[in-house]
């Protein structure tokens, strides 16, 4: 559902991504693992159209996400989590978000109650929420339109033991009902934790990709992930 | 927080019915959304109806029952939180980083800015007509408590003029705001204009006539008073090309290509 085809993004005179090719199937959460600035963010974002690859294609449903009908309803985003206006309550993001989906307002609770946002949490203005707080809205948000197939950026970051467990949960279930499910993270637990396919890049390279167990041949994921990404750690801002 | 989990019920890869594509009214009724939906926005819309109301009282107050006088003094407040107001719409979501989700919502940037454009542009000529009103009011009040004749010279052109040059000015911050993207910036540009006009007009004749077709401020002042010259005409029409069309075009190309982070 997702296909990632020779993309390459060159910014001024860093390679933030070189020739990535990988594709994501339905029901299945793939994790996109690799240290900070491996260009893990910039490939969701050219995957989505807000960044455009210098070479290469990435399509969703067989077509740039752009060119799709209602995008949106079809492919759930959640890039950083300071998107959300620090002003704007939790509750009046998903609003806007359901308003241009032409979605009805029960939308709205029902997105809060998938994420566990309580009424009264999302009736403060994101400025006051924490990270977790801030990803369970990102997540609350990239679900609105009942995708098929979820790009979610970092979605574990600042989340608690709990937190974790409750992405897990989440994530699994919309994979067994046919979801395709992307997510970029640094984290080697939560990947392993979360995903059963990895792909693995370094300096703008995928360095290897599969199945967990394919990966890691025995070896716990740690030992695999500092053997590929040997050198290849800080390499673009 | 709760921490329960939580049955999922989504509904997988489930197809969506063709022509799930926001229209463009459903865009603009969001856009307008994000101007009150915030503390910093209402803040902004009371002063601009607190500032147009107080500064017509006043002046009707001090000036008498002369209506288009007591009107034209809302322009001052106008003219200064309508370009505010109109910077701050486009450059916000480069601000607050909230592009990403509404880039990624409607990938069609070019109908997502233009949608942004029109409730401040609306709202410049709500303004315009909520400053009538409390002229009109005052004008009559005023009389009545003073037992004097009130003076009603504004006739519908001018109104209309007064109006438009309302209009221009929130084009205007729209079109620095698109442009920069960097509402300080932007703010300093529209401030600092008329000051450096100024001083453009006094170094010697091809300064005042610089100054005479670019200065918009002062080519939209015939608007107002609804005596126009072709020649006036084709003076506010080079400087709505120069402040207007052209930092706008600019300013959407800008965006459309613009990596979103």
């Amino acid at each position: 559902m997702i296909e990632f085809n020779h993309v390459s993004k060159v910014y001024k005179e860093v390679k933030a991504l070189d020739d990535v090719s990988f594709t994501v199937g339905a029901g299945s959460v793939t994790a996109f693992l690799g240290p900070n600035g491996a260009g893990k963010s910039t490939a969701l974002r050219i995957l989505v159209g807000l960044s455009r690859a210098t070479s290469g294609s990435a399509t969703v449903f067989g077509r740039a996400y752009a060119e799709l009908d209602g995008p949106a309803h079809r492919v759930g985003t959640m890039f950083a989590p300071n998107a959300y206006h620090p002003g704007r309550t939790g509750r009046e993001s998903l609003t806007l978000g359901a308003m241009t989906l032409g979605l009805p307002r029960r939308r709205v609770d029902e997105v809060l109650d998938l994420v566990g946002l309580t009424h009264r949490e999302s009736r403060r203005v994101v400025k006051g929420y924490s990270l977790g707080m801030r990803q369970r809205l990102g997540v609350a948000h990239a679900l609105l339109g009942r995708p098929g197939v979820l790009v979610l950026d970092e979605p574990g970051n600042g989340l608690d033991p709990q937190g974790m467990r409750w992405m897990r949960g989440l994530l699994r279930g919309l994979a067994d009902s046919g979801c395709a499910v992307l997510l970029s993270s640094h984290l080697l637990h939560e990947a392993e934790e979360v995903a059963d396919r990895v792909v693995v890049v370094g300096r703008g390279r995928v360095l290897a990709q599969g199945t967990m167990d394919e990966l890691n041949r025995g070896r716990t994921l740690e030992q695999t992930f500092f053997d590929l990404t040997a050198g290849a750690d800080r390499s673009v801002a | 927080m709760s921490e329960h989990m939580v049955p999922v019920t989504e509904g997988g890869g489930a197809p969506v019915a063709a022509g799930a594509r926001a229209p463009f009214r459903r865009l603009v009724a969001v856009e307008a959304r994000k101007l009150v939906d915030t503390r910093s926005g209402l803040i902004l819309a009371a002063l601009l109806v607190g500032l147009t109301v107080a500064s017509v009282v006043a002046r009707g107050v001090v000036v008498g029952p002369r209506a288009l006088t007591v009107l034209g003094t809302a322009g001052i407040g106008l003219g200064t939180l309508l370009p505010v107001l109109g910077i701050l719409t486009v450059t916000a979501e480069w601000t607050h980083h909230t592009a990403l989700t509404t880039f990624a919502l409607e990938p069609r940037r070019m109908r997502v800015l233009a949608a942004k454009c029109l409730p401040p542009l609306i709202a410049a000529v709500a303004a315009s007509l909520l400053a009538l009103l409390a002229a009109v009011l005052v004008t009559v009040i005023v009389a009545e408590v003073r037992h004097v004749p009130a003076t009603w010279d504004i006739s519908p052109l001018v109104l209309l003029g007064w109006t438009g040059a309302n209009v221009l000015v929130v084009a205007e911050g729209l079109a620095l705001g698109m442009l920069l993207m960097n509402a300080p910036a932007a703010i300093v540009v529209c401030v600092a204009g008329p000051v450096m006009w100024g001083i453009v007009a006094r170094l010697g004749t091809s300064g005042e006539v610089l100054a005479g077709w670019l200065d918009l401020n002062a080519t939209a002042a015939p608007l107002a008073s609804a005596d126009m010259t072709g020649g006036d005409l084709a003076r506010l029409a080079v400087s709505v090309a120069f402040w207007i069309a052209a930092p706008t075009a600019a300013g959407l190309r800008r965006a459309v290509r613009r990596e979103v982070t």
